[in-house]
């Protein structure tokens, strides 16, 4: 008898998940491979989605490698261009006009608080809690609203140019008011949805200590954006970026790193958000927006690092006559993914998911990886 | 009008498949159907992720070499008489990662979805509007109300 107890070994299952999955939005694999209904292990492919941005830009002029760049993702579309527009704008000592600057401000504000609401609803969809959801998809409405009257286009703004912003997107007197009421309404409802949202017993008990990554794990893990900031580490690159000098914020940190930390940070962060832009808005500076008075020339290879909703985002490239070379771009989604695959072990496979989704996954941005063999 | 079609018309059963684009089209539908602002669930649209469940598809995205087989799959599970809706500029041409490039035209793209699957109705835009939405589904109902 014991020596059969012995010999009993658990199977060893993989659960796979994907690449179309109602959970997951977007096309990735995720291999759970479950002892007993609990992860073991975690393995995440990406490269489904892989179109070779950087490859097509090689050789591109940098005006049309901007607008390019625009279309790798349709959540944060904006620190895209706005940072492909930095790394030509440095070292060709393009000066961008004050007023451009404010203005790419409060659209990356925009943008950020439209992927936190994303986030959350999402989030919120996964848990089971769909009227979250929609309420949530509501509240975004507000913000879609405002960049589409801003831009001209509900995802693809393409604000940024070299030397500025583009003509359309100048903030006359009633695109002011209208964001102000904006602002208003949204900060109204968040709260509104926030209160609901912590008070709610099911919710809470559904995702505290869930998925905990800790603050060494999440260290050792190179995380980056909220999903590092919510196991208690104070790192915004905004805080380091002399565009957002002029502004006032708080960096917000939680503590515990789970699954419930993730999402009130961003909560909590769509209020910072709130805040940057009423700032850019009331002492937005007069003056042009555009800067058109500089000369292409060939530059070595430059890198830009800028914060965007998910984290780091890193973009890099040198020119040679107008043209786009050795294009490398790198988005936080790839540095959070080892901490998607850990924060799943140990935990039931219906909590799987959540996992997951916890980090923020945007894995259209993340297919970056190519092996260029030959140019 | 048999019962089938009697009960299609009472709801309609929206597959979305995302077959590698810039996920702007991709959330601009769930919006649309999911969202009170737009909400096509009034018109009896809904979302399911079950292509045995489904009635139209709609595809966004230029078709990546890695999705070629899973969309043909997937087209190949749903029941007849079935709609496909092809929705967003990669969708109907392959966008700007088949049509601009540098040197070094894209190999990773495996054409228009309707070089691989039939396509009965185009939804334009980049990113589609979610009125445009609404009214390539609706554009593409008298397929299925009409088949018997």
């Amino acid at each position: 008898m014991d020596d059969n107890k012995e010999k009993r070994t658990v199977i060893e299952a993989e659960i796979p998940m994907g690449t179309v999955h109602p959970a997951a939005l977007e096309p990735y694999r995720v291999r759970l491979f479950v002892e007993d209904e609990i992860v073991r292990d975690a393995e995440i492919t990406v490269g489904i989605n892989h179109r070779g941005v950087e490859r097509i830009m090689e050789g591109l002029p940098v005006e049309k490698a901007n607008s390019l760049t625009e279309k790798i993702c349709g959540i944060c579309s904006n620190s895209h261009i706005w940072n492909s527009c930095l790394t030509a704008e440095k070292p060709l000592g393009i000066e961008v006009p004050e007023r451009a600057g404010y203005i790419r401000i409060i659209m990356e504000e925009l943008e950020r608080l439209h992927s936190h609401l994303l986030y959350l609803a999402h989030g919120s969809e996964v848990l089971g809690h769909e009227t979250f959801a929609m309420r949530l998809f509501y509240i975004r409405e507000t913000v879609m609203e405002l960049l589409g009257m801003i831009g001209g286009n509900r995802v693809h703004y393409g604000a940024s140019i070299l030397g500025g912003v583009r003509p359309r997107c100048e903030l006359d007197e009633m695109r002011i008011q209208q964001i102000k009421n904006g602002m208003d309404l949204l900060e109204e409802k968040i709260t509104a949805f926030a209160d609901r949202f912590v008070s709610d017993p099911l919710v809470m008990s559904r995702i505290t200590g869930v998925g905990v990554i800790s603050q060494k794990d999440a260290l050792r893990l190179a995380c980056t954006g909220p999903t590092l900031r919510a196991t208690g580490v104070e790192k915004d690159l905004r805080r380091d970026m002399e565009e957002y000098d002029p502004f006032e914020f708080d960096v917000i940190t939680q503590d515990d790193g789970d699954v419930k930390s993730q999402l009130l940070m961003r909560v909590m962060e769509n209020f910072e958000s709130i805040k940057i832009i009423r700032q850019a808005i009331r002492d937005l500076p007069p003056g042009p927006i555009t800067n058109r008075s500089w000369e292409m020339k060939d530059t070595p290879l430059t890198k830009s690092y800028i914060e965007v909703p998910r984290g780091t985002l890193y973009h890099s490239y040198a020119l040679e006559d107008g043209r786009v070379r050795n294009c490398v771009i790198r988005t936080p989604s790839m540095a959070n993914i080892g901490a998607m695959q850990y924060a799943c072990i140990g935990h039931h496979i219906t909590d799987a998911q959540l996992c997951v989704v916890q980090c923020d996954p945007c894995f259209t941005c993340t297919d970056r990886a190519i092996q260029i063999i030959e140019i | 009008m048999s019962l089938k079609s009697y009960s299609r018309g009472r709801a309609i059963h929206v597959m979305l498949v995302y077959t590698g684009g810039c996920n702007g089209c991709d959330i601009e539908i769930v919006n649309c159907i999911f969202s009170p602002k737009f909400d096509a669930e009034q018109y009896k649209v809904f979302l399911t992720w079950n292509p045995r469940e489904a009635d139209v598809l709609v595809v966004t995205g230029p078709v990546t070499k890695h999705n070629e087989k899973p969309l043909l799959e997937i087209y190949n599970a749903i029941p007849e008489p079935k709609a496909v809706v092809a929705a967003g500029a990669c969708a109907l041409m392959g966008g700007v990662y088949k049509n601009i490039h540098g040197d070094i035209p894209s190999e990773e793209i495996a054409g228009p979805v309707d070089q691989i699957i039939p396509v009965d109705a185009k939804v334009p835009g980049c990113a589609v509007r979610p009125q445009d939405i609404v009214a390539g589904l609706v554009s593409a109902l008298p397929l299925l109300l009409n088949a018997d």
